[in-house]
């Protein structure tokens, strides 16, 4: 077990799904030789088929301490890489217009802003993602090279590119399916939390960037930390899927769900926008109690009181959003929950 | 006496080009001169829970031997449904002058590949060393030759202590008409020293533990 475990929360009702993050992780970290398919943080549309196509439902995590069978996706389910004919329609005059050059079947996204219907009405929500650092990484479980490793000073979880053969075992075991095979290298990889920035108190790439300012980060044990605050203390952010049993510690405040239209004045769960039963799925049954909590919250401030869970989710500058001391400092954090 | 034989063996062999460069190929006529030998496989069974357990699609492989004075040779033979490897895909320059490699298919796809083991030290007496990679006291030393990355030397010392030790060695594959062709350039290994032999068939999603092998031969 970690000394620390450094954590993130995003608050789903912030996210405008316009792939900042994305972007900032690409370009950081994955725009390397045969990297091109990987996006170590991904923004997909939810309901959807996500990224890797179906990720949610090929297996993987533990089921009664022991790892649930899985598959390893397949390229096409990353969703392919293509080019345009930017040469032809830019340089030559020809083609009618910019197209890519192969047939496109999917990719990341693929399904974006689609959403689902109920009662005649559509809705949809982004669900950034990338790895969840788990206390119980069943990456870490599975790899017989022991070249899974989760740091004791952060609970950062790295893959060690010198002993990784490349066996993808971990790949087939993360329910979350965040981990990505080099092809060229032969080796896994995947989000390192960008622990050079982290340890010198610096954020995420992915946090740092984001417009919707939808990050929280910080240890999950520094019971001054938004982090903490948000998971242990106001209990709004939960983990995905949490009876895949690998203990995410990347959370999530779910998406309010407000009354649907028309229905103002209404609690959100007596008519909601979209089915409750989605979100227990995606974030077990303690999402109702977080959405009640909300909610309850909510009328409060439309009332003219005041919500420190509301203030605090605003985030308003960087102080707000991330405690982040630098590694030499860490000592310096008394645990609240024991790790 | 015995090196003056070995220089004989040797100008007699060398005369082949071949031999010069490293590995015969393995399509290459000086391996008619060496008489096959039949090398029995078995199939580790499922190492992990949420493996599948896999059939014996490769029941044997056949071990042919050359020596000369610049090492051992040799070239293992077996059939194989399926051309399980990957042809690395190399840097293209993008229209914008960027640096592009692009990954196949092969997220999910292994590679075929063999292995010879030997041990990394003299035997003291009849005692081979382990078949899981050896232990700490009786080291092994592995010329490893996978379809799509090539050849490389490991070494272990026990199961999950394999390493690479980031030397190579000559070898040449060939598939051609269902049947993998591997030769391998090693040190001089003189006759009846154990050997043992793994197969990895990438369409059996093997890597690793998973995967044929042979018990210890001696070398003819």
């Amino acid at each position: 077990m970690p000394e620390h475990q450094i954590s993130m929360v995003l608050d789903l009702n912030k996210c405008l799904g316009c792939q900042t993050c994305t972007m900032a992780c690409k370009k950081l970290w994955t725009d390397g030789d045969g990297m091109d398919y990987m996006y170590w943080n991904n923004v997909e549309t939810r309901p959807g088929q996500g990224y890797p196509r179906n990720w949610d439902r090929i297996g993987g995590g533990f089921e009664n301490g022991k790892l649930r069978p899985s598959e390893i996706p397949s390229k096409e389910d990353y969703g392919q890489t293509f080019e345009y004919n930017y040469a032809e329609r830019l340089f030559q005059g020809s083609g009618l217009q910019t197209m890519p050059n192969d047939e496109v079947r999917n990719t990341p996204n693929w399904d974006e802003d689609v959403g689902a219907l109920m009662l005649g009405e559509n809705y949809y929500f982004y669900l950034p993602r990338l790895c969840n650092h788990c206390t119980n990484p069943a990456c870490l479980e599975a790899c017989p090279r022991k070249a899974i490793y989760k740091r004791t000073e952060d609970g950062i979880v790295l893959v060690d590119q010198e002993r990784c053969e490349g066996y993808r075992y971990c790949m087939k075991a993360c329910p979350y399916k965040k981990i990505y095979f080099n092809e060229l290298l032969g080796k896994a990889q995947k989000c390192i939390f960008c622990y050079p920035r982290i340890e010198k108190g610096e954020v995420n790439a992915c946090a740092k960037q984001c417009p919707g300012r939808l990050r929280f980060v910080g240890f999950l044990d520094d019971p001054e930390s938004a982090v903490h605050k948000l998971v242990h203390v106001y209990k709004v952010a939960l983990g995905l899927f949490p009876e895949k049993g690998t203990e995410p510690n990347v959370f999530y405040v779910p998406p309010f769900n407000p009354p649907r239209t028309g229905s103002y004045g209404k609690s959100v769960l007596e008519d909601p926008r979209m089915p409750m039963d989605y979100l227990k799925y995606l974030f077990g049954g303690e999402v109702v109690d977080v959405i009640r909590s909300l909610e309850g919250e909510l009328h409060r401030a439309q009332n003219g009181g005041t919500s420190e869970v509301l203030q605090l989710l605003i985030g308003r500058d960087d102080q707000v959003r991330y405690q982040i001391p630098k590694h030499e400092d860490l000592v310096q954090i008394q645990g609240v929950r024991k790790a | 006496m015995r090196h003056l034989a070995l220089v004989l063996i040797g100008c007699c062999i060398g005369c082949h080009a071949a031999f010069a460069q490293g590995a015969p190929a393995p399509e290459a006529t000086e391996w008619k001169a060496a008489a096959p030998a039949t090398v029995a496989l078995n199939r580790t069974p499922p190492l992990y829970v949420t493996d599948d357990p896999a059939q014996l699609e490769i029941p044997s492989v056949q071990m042919q031997v050359l020596r000369s004075a610049t090492g051992t040779f040799i070239r293992l033979e077996w059939a194989d449904k399926t051309h399980d490897t990957t042809a690395l895909p190399k840097a293209e320059r993008t229209w914008q002058g960027e640096h592009l490699v692009t990954q196949s298919e092969a997220t999910g796809r292994f590679s075929d590949a063999c292995a010879l083991m030997i041990s990394a030290k003299p035997l003291a007496g009849n005692l081979n060393p382990s078949l899981q990679m050896g232990d700490a006291a009786h080291p092994v030393r592995i010329y490893f030759w996978d379809s799509t990355r090539g050849p490389a030397i490991l070494e272990a010392t026990g199961r999950e202590t394999t390493k690479r030790t980031g030397q190579v060695f000559p070898a040449q594959g060939q598939y051609a008409a269902g049947k993998w062709a591997v030769t391998m350039q090693l040190p001089d290994l003189p006759p009846g020293t154990p050997v043992a032999v793994a197969i990895w068939n990438g369409s059996q999603l093997d890597r690793d533990g998973r995967k044929y092998f042979s018990i210890w031969q001696p070398l003819r």
